[in-house]
């Protein structure tokens, strides 16, 4: 029986990739634990890498996670498979039409193919963001950002807001989604997350350091459960 | 095949604040009520408590408790020279879906009008010549804020409203807002707490000479009970506000404050999943007969009725007014028509504080309401001479939230994403407060609703079409009192840098894509005038004298206040002219 | 609800006397100053623990020191342990309530509380009254450090009473508008540090009184007065399903195993 394991497609990233050279990182390391060993929901592998290379650009690695350490590409793919991939929440009656950059969102298709077709665009056209060095990679992703190009008959620019959207909601959501894995996110910022009672506290100039929990938290630990996790059937099933 | 139903008294469209209002003041006045509301029944208890309704990405970003394109939305364009394009997805405002509406999951920020606001075109005349108001088209409500005052107090404490008066009865109260309209009572409950960055804005200001208050509230901040008997408890500053319910019953919402005491009622009669297609006219057209709606089973129902409130969000009540042929659309090229005429929203900027590693703002303690403000800028509250605009707004330093997908304040020069940007996230998430700059938004011939020619929704009516673009007066004093903003900002103690937003700036265009505010007025305004207003100063249709209309698509313009008092203000004025005048007696209530 | 105030008031002076005629009292159980501090190397277990500040060696001592019945300046006359345990767990009677891994803060405030009468009591006012600001920080941490264990359950009660009790600590009650517990207690009611104390596992009989004693009005010491708002909206019923079903919910740290606190 073949095995899948997640991390090690997602180290693939070749030079300046998935470095874990810090040891504060290392911790999120663990973060594949819980899903190593499942298939990606939505992603295909090459899609995973790029994704993790990509938001590994808009996150990198100092002495907190990177986006992929903190489980960002796992916390996409749920989402790709998800409500969210297939259009919940937009209207997608046409005609479609090329609108003015205020009125938004006007694809002809839901979030998923809309990223499926944004990678297979980008990799068509020889930009494996993988295989590249640290400083190639960030120069193609800011020119996806600032550049109007149609990248697999995708809006590049509108792409990339999207995938800078998720990226964002992967490194900071709760980490029942798949991301923030071990509040990696939460820790950074200093958010103490679901449980929430600050009466006491709101006029005081102090500093509140009060460790995260997030609405999954698992009990006497400093973990959450994860959506993903829950969703697994194991190995040999 | 339309169901037709036994005739009910009144018939009431959206189970929000004024919609359950209507009901409650009309259901104890012996009316039969029947409440039609498109979405499902909920309950802030069961359906709103921690820690599961403290999900960002659910409620903030997915935005779960918010209307669902695929069912309603509606298309838009800047200017009649474009195509309008549906708005696909939510983003610069979002409405409601369900019991409660918008009022489940708003901040409860919680304002008067001033009395120069309610009469914003004479007052301006009067004061500064006729010409200031060129191009645009301000108009009086036809409404005085003494009239009114009654109201305005009574949803003050429906809601338990912190605060502290600034004018009680014609003193000012040093400590309150100054500038406000004279109370004749104080605020139901005490005002709500402030944060450390607070506490500075408000003695800087204060040092500058402004008059800084304490936001009011309806995050409730002691046990309280209000005039219908209703529970509310004290807010925990829990910092998961606006975009979702409140767990704690702390936020004054339409379940706890009125669904609650009024559900027994034998007057009341509550149909949710039930989406009203059309009010139905007479043959005549000088009457509606009832509406009719598609229920939860898909059939089509005609529910008549002597008297017919119109209690939908705000566009949507105008939308319903567009496809059900009531009164005259407007036409912008004519400029004749009144439907879907003086459309206008919110001009908001900010300014953003970053303070030195002394001043811990600890952002995730907020509440909704939790500000500290100042009205010097707001309305006719100063000079406009030679300013070159009309209107203003409150400048806030207000801390709802610190929730981190969005909240992730960085200071001017650092870039878009990176390791740059990662850094400076983190060295500023603890301390750092914006200054919010909540501007009026004037009306101007060019700026309306229609329907759309194209894109038709889920039940396939055409999409209501909105054209709107800031009009300079409103970028000229979005500007000017931005930079009063960022003075106070760079005035105070263990500041670092302080940057500027301005959705109104020179070249901006308003684009539906950010979130603004969820405050989009006027479409269907009251006024003294048929030729210039859907309704007269009851809230009453001039074309159809038993269809009450409610919301803040009566304003004629958007003043620089949170639009939920004022309209509920106008709830209460035009339900006490319902009761003592026009339910005895049906007929127009005001001479054209 | 009299018959259990009653019994806790009667049965404070029988125990005094066995405190008082006793000889040397055990001061061997309970948990030593170095499994404390180690317990916070947990980032959780620190923030539960600390009232102003991180507590360190010398406060976790002094802590012991006055739970134990003595201090530096008098003390308070009356030991902790002799009603609330060496290990915080109380003496099984559902008398005096367990302290155990307690937030800090909390602790700390009731203290304070029952010292200056926003919270009265016959028993704790007079104690408190004698300790000093510093002597109630340190006795607040070294409970709240403590790890929380299971304790024995007591009695049978019919599972449609422990349903509805798991029901309002859950979900609350939208017909009677009372909020779950959970929202401001913590999830399962394991507590929310620094301001709201765990209810999981906690005395049922301790905490029904506590419900009575808010609804009665007698109890005003919460921010805002949440908590007799809430319980007005309670019944007798209700008060007794909740707390019997909160009782039997393992605290946080038991759920896992009692080392866990310890390790990474």
């Amino acid at each position: 029986m073949q095995q899948f394991s997640r991390r090690a497609v997602l180290t693939q990233l070749g030079a300046a990739g998935l470095a874990f050279t810090l040891p504060q990182a290392a911790a999120a390391q663990n973060a594949y634990a819980e899903l190593d060993d499942v298939p990606w929901f939505f992603l295909t592998d090459f899609e995973a890498r790029f994704l993790a290379a990509f938001c590994d650009v808009l996150i990198p690695e100092d002495e907190f996670p990177s986006a992929s350490q903190a489980g960002v590409v796992d916390f996409i793919d749920l989402q790709l498979a998800s409500g969210y991939g297939k259009g919940a929440g937009l209207y997608m009656q046409g005609p479609f039409r090329e609108g003015t950059a205020e009125q938004g969102y006007q694809a002809d298709m839901v979030p998923a193919q809309l990223i499926r077709n944004f990678i297979a665009g980008a990799l068509d056209q020889g930009q494996d963001l993988a295989i590249f060095g640290a400083e190639r990679r960030e120069s193609v992703v800011r020119e996806f950002s600032e550049k109007s190009q149609i990248v697999g008959g995708t809006d590049a620019k509108m792409v990339f807001q999207e995938l800078w959207s998720l990226t964002k909601e992967g490194y900071f959501g709760d980490p029942l989604y798949g991301g923030n894995r071990d509040y990696a996110g939460w820790r950074m910022v200093g958010f103490p997350g679901a449980h929430a009672y600050y009466t006491d506290f709101v006029d005081q100039n102090v500093r509140y350091d009060a460790p995260p929990k997030g609405i999954g938290h698992v009990p006497g630990t400093n973990r959450s459960a994860s959506m993903g996790a829950s969703a697994i059937s194991r190995k040999d099933g | 095949m339309v169901t037709q139903l036994p005739k009910t008294d009144v018939v009431i469209v959206g189970a929000g604040w004024s919609g359950l209002a209507a009901a409650y003041e009309l259901a104890n006045a012996g009316q039969r009520c029947v409440v039609l509301e498109r979405g499902k029944w909920r309950h802030t208890v069961t359906s709103f408590g921690a820690p599961e309704e403290h999900d960002e990405l659910k409620y903030a970003r997915r935005k779960e408790h918010m209307i669902d394109t695929p069912i309603k939305t509606l298309s838009f364009r800047n200017n009649s020279s474009e195509t309008a394009l549906p708005m696909r997805r939510l983003g610069s405002f979002l409405p409601g879906k369900g019991l409660g509406g918008a009022g489940i999951h708003w901040n409860g920020q919680l304002w008067r009008p001033l009395p120069s606001d309610l009469n914003m075109a004479s007052h301006y005349s009067d004061r500064y010549g006729e010409e200031i108001l060129n191009g645009l088209s301000v108009q009086d409500w036809g409404v005085s804020y003494d009239e009114l005052e009654p109201h305005l107090d009574f949803f003050e404490k429906v809601c338990g409203t912190s605060g502290f008066a600034g004018n009680l009865n014609g003193d000012t109260v040093e400590g309150g807002n100054i500038f406000e309209g004279p109370r004749s009572d104080n605020y139901p409950t005490q005002p709500m707490n402030s944060s450390p960055p607070q506490q500075m804005f408000r003695n800087t200001a204060r040092q500058m000479g402004y008059h800084p208050f304490q936001m009011p509230s309806a995050n409730v901040t002691e046990a309280y009970e209000n005039p219908y008997g209703a529970q509310l408890h004290s807010c925990t500053y829990c910092g998961f506000c606006e975009r979702f319910g409140c767990g704690y019953m702390a936020k004054a919402d339409p379940i706890i404050c009125i669904y609650d005491v009024l559900k027994n009622h034998e007057n009341f009669e509550l149909r949710t999943e039930a989406h009203v297609l059309r009010v139905e006219k007479s043959a005549d057209g000088k009457t509606a007969t009832g509406v009719t709606y598609i229920d939860a089973d898909g059939r089509e129902v005609f529910q008549p009725a002597d008297t017919i409130c119109l209690n939908a969000y705000a566009l949507w009540n105008v939308h319903l007014m567009l496809v059900s042929g009531l009164a005259t659309p407007y036409d912008p090229l004519t400029g004749t028509g009144t439907v879907g005429r003086n459309y206008s929203y919110q001009t908001i900027a900010a300014a953003s504080v970053f303070f030195d590693k002394e001043v811990w703002s600890n952002p995730f303690m907020g509440a909704g309401a939790m500000g500290v403000t100042i009205d010097d800028f707001n309305g006719d509250n100063f000079d406009h001479t030679d300013l070159g605009f009309v209107g203003g707004g409150y400048i806030s330093a207000t801390q709802t939230n610190g929730r981190p997908i969005n909240y992730n304040p960085t200071p001017p020069g650092t870039p878009a994403w990176g390791r740059e940007w990662k850094r400076a996230v983190r060295d500023n998430y603890l301390h750092h407060i914006g200054l919010t700059v909540h501007g009026s938004s004037v009306s101007v011939p060019q700026n309306y609703l229609d329907l759309d020619p194209t894109y038709v929704d889920d039940y396939g009516q055409p999409l209501l079409r909105m054209t709107f673009d800031f009009p300079e007066n409103d970028r000229r004093m979005s500007s000017y009192v931005l930079s009063k903003a960022e003075e106070i900002g760079r005035n105070m103690d263990h500041v670092v840098d302080v940057g500027t937003v301005n959705r109104a700036a020179e070249g901006a265009r308003y684009s539906v894509v950010p979130y603004q505010t969820t405050h989009n007025v006027g479409g269907a305004v009251m006024g003294t005038d048929p030729t210039t207003s859907v309704v007269n100063r009851y809230g009453q249709m001039w074309d159809h004298h038993n269809v009450f209309v409610f919301g803040a698509c009566l304003f004629p313009q958007n003043l620089g206040y949170n639009p939920t008092g004022p309209l509920m203000g106008l709830a209460y004025w035009t339900l006490e002219h319902m009761k003592s005048d026009y339910l005895g007696n049906p007929r127009p209530l005001m001479d054209a | 609800m009299r018959q259990i105030q009653i019994a806790a008031l009667v049965s404070v002076p029988l125990l005094l006397g066995i405190g008082l005629t006793a000889g040397a009292q055990d001061f061997s159980g309970g948990p030593d100053i170095q499994t404390l501090e180690d317990r916070l190397d947990n980032d959780s277990t620190a923030f539960n623990a600390r009232v102003q500040q991180r507590p360190d060696d010398d406060l976790l001592e002094l802590g012991r020191l006055v739970a134990m019945g003595g201090a530096a300046n008098g003390g308070s006359g009356m030991a902790c342990i002799t009603c609330h345990g060496t290990d915080g767990h109380g003496d099984g009677s559902g008398a005096f309530p367990r302290l155990d891994g307690q937030p800090g803060w909390y602790l700390y405030k009731q203290l304070v509380d029952y010292a200056n009468g926003a919270r009265p009591n016959k028993v704790m006012s007079p104690i408190a009254d004698r300790l000093t600001e510093h002597e109630m920080e340190a006795v607040a941490a070294y409970y709240g450090a403590m790890p929380t264990g299971t304790i024995p359950k007591h009695g049978e009660v019919p599972g449609t009473e422990l349903q509805w009790g798991g029901q309002l600590s859950a979900v609350g009650s939208a017909e009677k508008g009372i909020p779950a517990c959970v929202n401001c207690h913590g999830a399962n009611g394991t507590g929310l540090a620094p301001s709201v104390p765990y209810l999981a596992g906690q005395y049922a009989s301790y905490m029904e009184l506590q419900l009575q004693l808010w609804k009665d009005g007698v109890r005003d010491n919460d921010a805002m007065n949440v908590m007799s708002s809430i319980a007005r909206k309670m019944n007798e019923n209700d008060m007794r399903a909740v707390s019997e079903y909160l009782s039997r919910v393992t605290t946080e740290e038991a759920q896992t195993g009692p080392d866990l606190a310890v390790s990474e």
